[in-house]
Parts: structure tokens; C-alpha cells; sequence
């Protein structure tokens, strides 16, 4: 019931991302943290930032810039953590996401999105499903699920494996 | 015996409780075929146990019940308030007997005879009884037994019309319980005696139901004939008093009459003590159970398991902020708080000790599947096989149980279709016909060993390399050991039998089984002779959510290494461990390969002149860890690191330290594995 209230409202958490701007549906927000400490993970991808202690609860970062393919985050007094909850495998997984800075909650009605740019974008464009104007400034509205799906992850860790042998190869040749 | 006795007990008081449950419904709803069935499946349940584990009382009193549903079950009565009043009052007894090992006990001895004569009684009326008339019927049936004095002296010449006293006496006895005291007192001496006389008189005591008249009417046919008292001496059954009969027939040995105010004076004396004491037992066990059966039956209860994870949880919470409490306490250095943080401390731990105790279930819970199995798959494939546990009372967590049953379904598949040979075959190799599966469990340290080994055609060491080598797996030229062929076998997409069976070698073979013991933490092992049998050891942790574990720190960041597997701890300098070629350490005069963590963990080389060592098991060798500082000794709450890191294998989890911060718990075997078969990568290029 409380769901779909939430999913029924047009609310959407905007965010920064070096000067872009993006927003996610309120309904998978579940909190926003100042930064703390994050205990990194060896030998996990770059963008796996490591976990926090969220009261009791061991929660994974990841660093939404590298993730898509920006520089890796650099942390300033405005860097957050959003909070979310998606969807993987089935399952219902709580994860957080390292942002910039948060800037507000935006109404949007259906008929302000537009379907996202199907070229040219530097961004990884199947984590966008529209875009939206917001004072003359174009905000992407980012689909969450697709951001932290299983299948994203395996493309990318596939990736860091190459880079591993790489490195296993480098070594041998000393 | 007492744990399987233990063990019908609870499961009967679940049985009871689904009967009561079934007969609440029935009653607004008497023709509802599904529930009489219920209750009689649960009543059949209770029969055969209670006769299995030497309830037998249960048993027969069941069994009775059982009759009575029967016939209902056959539509050959239908039933009514009388038959479910009588079902419930069963039921309570039933709970009664169950924390009885035998009817000694005079008011429940009084209450069976009662209800088993009820159910009788029901079974034996061929019509249906009203409800009212029954319960009439039955009211009279408790309260009408009056007992009676009679004395009874026949005239001398009664022979003559060819009455037989006697025959009035055994009339007697077929309307009530009776006992009778011939006097001979008045035999005259031998010359005066005539045969054809009758000299006898009798005291007669009597308890029954019927009334003063039903009992003159026996002797209405001589009652101008004799002298005939008849008293009622008391309102109960005196016969159930058996004292009070001893005391009369002791009396009526010393003297020559009774009479009727002595039998009164005994009743009197004894009832005061003796029958208002069986009156109260009586009125007890018929307005319910006895106080006693409760206590008995909540000797163990069941909650549900989300309760149970509950409660885990909470406890966890608890250790990780009591480790706060503990940090902080030492840094305030008041002496007050701190002796409250060490209470606390005790106190956590004795309760989280608890708490894991009330999770830790015995593998027994399982071994009934398994003998299944082996039983259905052994005649399946024509096979003579025998299971046998040891050690089912090993306690694991519940959820490592859970977890377990798959995998070990699946190795006791593999055991019955591939190790154990046909009977002919085994009778060939001079075995005996019957194949021998023994699972065993034990523990060993803080881990459990479960062992399943089977004394049939082993695996052929020789014949894995091959087939590895066919799949592409290993080199032709590559040398291994024994451990390390067998091995092998975990692998994915390795099986030997080449032949597809049924029952297993559809692909999903020994690397799942590795698989899933891997999510729960556990080890799997392999061990073959040829002909003489496999045996395979899992090695399991025994809870899955708090390890004792040592704390080290590298690169500034701490974690957790698990204490079972820490053997010693050196200290060695810098230079000794980096840029070592061979990655040996000469400790305590032996050479130890080891691991810089740093190193290992793609972290900048440290710049302290002296490391610390940590010695760990690994398989059966010893291997140093390399980390900058131990330390010490702390309780890890586990908890994984989600989803997203599950790839992540050489971190078994997180844990929340004292400052909040996240440690994370290594598991020291995986990453010995890791990068031990990198390393064996890069040999194996290098040639």
C-alpha cells in the first residue's frame, strides 16, 4: 500500500555528478549519509567502493562515477551517500550509492520526460530512461535497477579480470 | 531409548493437539468427511507410536477410540455430542497417560476403566443414542452405585421345594459386584445333622446400580421361605475401597455374624480417609487433566524459526555494541563504568552462548531422509546396501542443517550408483553382498566433521587424470598428487561414470555439491582406495554468525582472521618478506610459505621495519600470512557483504568493531588457494 503511493507520486531525488545532474524516483531512495569511513574491499572491481557501517548493517558502496565511466569520486564536504533499494536476482538488496553532492526533490510530471538521446552521450546510455528539463538544464533520470544489475557488474568485472592478466602477465615477464 | 521416547512425546502432544483441534471443528460441522479422517489418521498415528515406544496403555486406550471412528468413518454411526464429549474427555487422558509410564495411579486407573467402558458402550449400541437419553444414561451410569447389606438366612426345610441358595447368590452377582460370607455356625454337630436340610446363612455385601427392589426380587420366590435383610450401607462402591472389604472379611473370620452396624462402622472409619480421598480423585480426574501433565509438556516448545533468527540478530547487536561499551569504557578509565562494561560483557556472552545453543540442532533431523533413500535407491538398482550413522547427536546451526541436506543427498547418490558394486560383483571380490554406507559425525575443534565413506569400488585415481586431460582440464605432463587428483573431481562439468543413470551424473555433479558446502562455509574432502572404498569428510563451522577471530591490521585497515585456523604468530623483519622470490620463511627452524597480504592485496609496500606472521592451517600444511600488526583477540559478528559481493570469495563477511568501523573476516583457506594457483600459473608459464 505505502508502494505504491510511492511509486503513484512524481517525485525525484536529483543529484551531481561532476556537472551533470541525474535523478532517481524517490521510491528506491531510502536514506542519504554524509560520508564516513568506507572499509575497502581488496581485490574487487574499482567501482565497488567497499562497505559502511549503516547501524548495525553492512552496506556496499559503489562509486556511481566510476560506474559510469567517469574519474573516481573525490571527496569534498557535499559528497553523499544515497541509500537504495534495488532489485537483483530477485532479491531486494539495499545499496549505496556515492554521489557529489544531493540537490533537491523534483516534481515531474510523466509528460516532462523525454525519451533519452540515443547517440552521442558519454554516459553508458542503458542506465538512462529519459531525460527531463529542469530550468533550462536537462537532468537524466537514471534507472536504478539497470545501474546496479547483476549482468552490469559481470560485464565490468570481466574487465578488471582482463586487467588482472594483464598484470599476471607483466609479472612473469620479470 | 529416552530420546526416542522423548522425542514420540512431543511428537504425540502435537498429535493431541491437532485432535482437539479436529473435534472443535467437527462439532459445527459433524458430517465433514475430511476431518473425521483427520482424526482418525491422528489417532492411528498415536496408536502405532504409543505402542512403538511402550505406551501401551496409550496405545490400547487409542485403540479403542479408533474403533469408535471407524465405524463413523464408515458411515455406520454418525457423530454426536455424546461420542465427542466422551472423544474429548479421551483426549484429555490421553495427555494424562503420556506423562505416565504406567496406570498405577488409582484415579487415572479409574478414569481409563471409565472412558474405555464409555467408548465400549458407544461402539456396542447399534443405534444411535439420543444426545439427551445419553447423556442421561450416563449420569445415572456415575452417580446410581449404591452398595447394599444383605443378610439372608433361608428357612432349614428350603431344599424341599427345590431351591438352591446358591443359585440366588450367583443371581446376585450378575447385578452387581458382590461378595458374600456363608456362616456354617449353625450346623448342628454330626449325630443331629440332616442332609436334606439347609443350615447355611449368609452375609452378603453388594455394590450396584440397581435398587432395593431389583435386589428383593432375586429372592422373591422364597421370601416367605427366609429371613431376608437388606440395608443400604453406603451411597458409593465400597469394592473400590479395598480396605474396607479386607476389614470385613477379617471380622467376618473372628466372629460368627457381622451384622449389618459393624460393616456401617467400617465403612464409616475407612471413608473419611480412604473414600472422600477417592472421591476427590475421582471428581479430579473427571473435571480434567491433572496439574502435572502441563508442567510435563512444556519441557520444550517450539517457536518459530524467524523468531529464532530474531533473536540471533538481536544477540549479534548486542556483542557488537557491548564491544562499544568495552571501547569506550577503557578510554573514560572509570573504574565504575568499566566493572559495568565487564558485566556486560560476561552477560552478552553467556547469552550469546545461549542463544547459539537453542539454533544448534542435532543431524539427526536429517538421517530419516537419508535412510530413505538409501533404502528406495538400493532396491532401485539392485543393491544390497545398509546405512549406518554415528554420532547423530552432533549439534549444527539450523541453517547450516538446511543447507546440508542437498549436498549430502547427493554424495549418498553417488555412493549408492557408483561406489557400492552389485551383489555379484561384490561376492567376487570376497565382500560381503551387503554394501556398507557409514556416515559420521563428530566434532573437532570448532568445526564438525561429517564423514560419509562407503566401502565400495573406490575411484580409480589413474582414470580422473585421464578424462581430465580428455576435457581439457589439466596438461597431459602435469604432475600431480594424489589429493590434488582427486580434487579434480570438484571441478565443473567433471564425472566419470560415463553412462548417464536416473539417479545421478546428469552433469550437476561434485562442483555443486563443492558449491553449496562453500556457501555455508564448508569444506569437502576425498579419499579413495580402489576397492576398498571413498570416503569423503566436509568440515563445517559451527555457527555461521559469530567466530572467534583475530584481529591484525594492514595497510591501517583491520581485519579479522578466524582463530580456529591461527597456529602461531612470529615476528620477522621487512626485509625477509618482500621481494622474496620463493616466498619461504624459515620459522622455528622450518620453511613456511607464505603470503604478504599487502602484496597479495594489490596495497603499497609498508615502511615498518618489523612484520608479524600469522601461522595458519591450510589443509594439512602450515602457511604464514604476512600482516602489519596483531592485534588481538576478538568475538567477529558475521555478516556478509551482500549481493554485489558475492564474487568476492576470499572475504567470508564483515564485522562492525567496537568504533563502528567495518572490518572484514577473511577466509584464509580461500585465499591461500587463490593465490596459490596464480602463483602455480605463473610457474607453469615460465616453462
Amino acid at each position: 500500500m505505502a508502494n505504491e503511493t510511492l511509486t503513484n507520486i512524481n517525485s525525484y531525488l536529483s543529484f551531481n555528478l561532476g556537472e551533470e545532474e541525474f535523478a532517481t524516483h524517490v521510491s528506491k531512495v531510502l536514506n542519504i549519509l554524509e560520508r564516513t569511513e568506507i572499509t575497502e574491499v581488496p581485490r574487487s572491481p574499482d567501482y565497488m567502493k567497499g562497505v559502511i557501517n549503516l547501524r548495525g548493517t553492512v552496506l556496499p558502496v559503489i562509486d556511481t562515477r566510476i560506474k559510469f565511466g567517469m574519474t573516481p569520486t573525490e571527496y569534498t564536504t557535499n559528497t553523499c551517500i544515497v541509500v537504495m533499494e534495488v532489485e537483483m536476482e530477485g532479491d531486494t538488496v539495499h545499496v549505496g550509492a556515492l554521489v557529489d553532492s544531493v540537490q533537491a526533490v523534483l516534481e515531474l510530471e510523466d509528460s516532462q520526460i523525454q525519451p533519452p538521446p540515443s547517440i552521442g552521450s558519454k554516459y553508458k546510455s542503458e542506465f538512462i530512461y529519459g531525460m527531463a528539463k529542469n530550468n533550462e538544464k536537462f537532468i537524466m533520470l537514471l534507472n536504478m535497477e539497470k545501474v546496479f544489475s547483476s549482468d552490469e557488474i559481470v560485464s565490468i568485472k570481466e574487465k578488471t579480470n582482463e586487467g588482472e592478466n594483464e598484470i599476471d602477465k607483466t609479472i612473469t615477464k620479470e | 531409548m529416552d530420546k526416542f521416547k522423548n522425542k514420540f512425546i512431543e511428537e504425540a502432544t502435537d498429535n493431541i493437539k491437532d485432535l482437539e483441534d479436529s473435534l472443535l471443528l467437527i462439532e459445527n460441522d459433524i458430517s465433514n468427511k475430511d476431518l473425521i479422517e483427520k482424526i482418525f489418521r491422528s489417532m492411528h498415528s498415536l496408536k502405532g507410536g504409543g505402542a512403538m515406544f511402550g505406551f501401551s496403555h496409550l496405545s490400547d486406550f487409542t485403540h479403542n477410540l479408533e474403533n469408535l471412528y471407524h465405524l463413523i468413518r464408515e458411515g455406520k454411526k454418525t457423530i454426536n455430542r455424546r461420542i465427542l464429549d466422551v472423544t474429548l474427555a479421551s483426549i484429555d487422558h490421553m495427555k494424562v497417560l503420556l506423562t505416565v509410564d504406567n496406570v498405577s495411579d488409582k484415579s487415572i486407573k479409574l478414569r481409563h476403566g471409565d472412558l474405555i467402558q464409555q467408548v465400549l458402550d458407544i461402539i456396542e449400541g447399534t443405534n444411535d443414542i439420543g444426545i439427551d437419553s445419553g447423556n442421561k444414561e450416563n449420569l445415572n451410569q456415575q452417580n446410581s452405585i449404591k452398595s447394599y447389606y444383605i443378610y439372608f438366612e433361608p428357612e432349614q426345610d428350603v431344599f424341599k421345594d427345590g431351591t438352591n441358595p446358591l443359585f440366588l447368590i450367583d443371581e446376585l452377582h450378575t447385578i452387581g459386584t458382590c461378595k458374600a460370607f456363608a456362616h456354617l455356625n449353625k450346623v448342628p454337630e454330626y449325630h443331629k445333622y440332616d442332609v436334606t436340610n439347609c443350615y447355611t446363612y449368609w452375609e452378603i455385601i453388594i455394590s450396584t446400580e440397581e435398587d432395593v427392589n431389583s435386589i428383593s426380587d432375586v429372592f422373591i420366590f422364597i421370601e416367605d421361605q427366609c429371613k431376608l435383610e437388606i440395608n443400604e450401607i453406603a451411597d458409593f462402591d465400597i469394592f473400590t475401597s479395598t480396605i474396607i472389604i479386607e476389614q470385613i472379611s477379617a471380622l467376618s473370620q473372628e466372629r460368627n455374624d457381622v451384622g449389618v452396624s459393624n460393616i456401617q462402622e467400617i465403612i464409616k472409619r475407612n471413608s473419611i480417609f480412604d473414600n472422600n480421598l477417592e472421591e476427590i480423585e475421582k471428581a479430579i480426574a473427571r473435571s480434567g487433566p491433572l496439574p502435572s501433565v502441563k508442567e510435563n509438556v512444556i519441557s520444550s516448545i517450539r517457536v518459530s524459526s524467524s523468531k529464532l533468527d530474531q533473536l540471533m540478530n538481536l544477540v549479534s547487536e548486542l556483542v557488537t555494541t557491548q564491544a562499544r561499551l568495552t571501547l569506550f569504557a577503557e578510554k573514560s578509565g572509570d573504574s565504575e563504568l568499566l566493572s559495568i562494561s565487564e558485566n556486560i560483557q560476561k552477560l552478552s556472552r553467556q547469552l550469546r552462548d545461549n542463544a547459539f545453543d537453542i539454533v544448534l540442532i542435532p543431524i539427526e533431523t536429517m538421517l530419516t531422509r537419508f535412510q530413505r533413500l538409501v533404502r528406495d535407491l538400493s532396491k532401485e538398482l539392485n543393491k544390497n546396501v545398509i546405512f549406518v550413522a554415528e554420532g547423530a547427536d552432533t549439534e549444527l546451526d539450523k541453517t547450516i542443517i538446511e543447507s546440508l541436506t542437498d549436498p549430502l543427498l547427493h554424495i549418498l547418490r553417488n555412493c549408492i550408483d557408483h561406489g557400492i558394486e552389485s551383489p555379484e560383483t561384490r561376492k567376487k571380490l570376497n565382500k560381503p553382498e551387503q554394501g556398507t554406507i557409514i556416515l559420521k559425525a563428530f566434532y573437532s575443534g570448532a568445526n564438525v566433521h561429517i564423514q560419509i565413506h562407503d566401502d565400495g569400488a573406490g575411484i580409480d585415481i589413474n582414470k580422473i587424470k585421464e578424462k581430465a586431460v580428455q576435457k581439457g582440464l589439466i596438461q597431459n605432463d602435469t604432475i600431480l598428487n594424489k589429493k590434488e587428483i582427486l580434487d579434480i573431481v570438484f571441478l565443473p562439468g567433471f564425472s566419470t561414470v560415463e553412462n548417464v543413470t536416473g539417479v545421478s551424473g546428469r552433469g550437476v555433479g561434485m562442483d555443486v555439491v563443492k558449491r553449496k558446502l562453500a556457501e555455508i562455509r564448508g569444506e569437502v574432502e576425498l579419499d579413495t582406495e580402489i576397492n576398498v572404498g571413498t570416503t569423503l569428510t566436509i568440515k563445517l563451522p559451527l555457527t555461521l554468525s559469530i567466530i572467534d577471530g583475530l584481529l591484525v591490521k594492514i595497510d591501517n585497515k583491520r581485519y579479522v582472521l578466524p582463530l580456529s585456523v591461527v597456529d602461531k604468530i612470529f615476528v620477522t623483519e621487512h626485509q625477509n618478506v618482500v621481494n622474496k622470490y620463493n616466498n619461504l620463511i624459515i620459522l622455528d627452524g622450518d620453511q613456511i610459505p607464505f603470503y604478504y597480504l599487502r602484496e597479495e592485496f594489490d596495497l603499497p609496500e609498508g615502511t615498518q621495519e618489523s612484520e608479524q606472521v600469522v601461522v595458519v592451517a591450510y589443509e594439512d600444511r602450515k602457511v604464514g600470512l604476512v600482516v602489519d600488526e596483531v592485534e588481538g583477540e576478538y568475538q567477529a559478528v558475521l555478516k556478509t557483504l551482500g549481493k554485489i559481493y558475492k564474487k568476492q570469495e576470499m572475504i567470508s563477511g564483515a564485522t562492525i568493531l567496537g568504533d563502528g568501523t567495518v572490518a572484514l573476516v577473511l577466509d584464509t583457506n580461500k585465499i591461500i588457494n587463490k593465490f596459490s594457483q596464480v602463483n602455480l600459473n605463473i610457474k607453469n608459464k615460465e616453462i
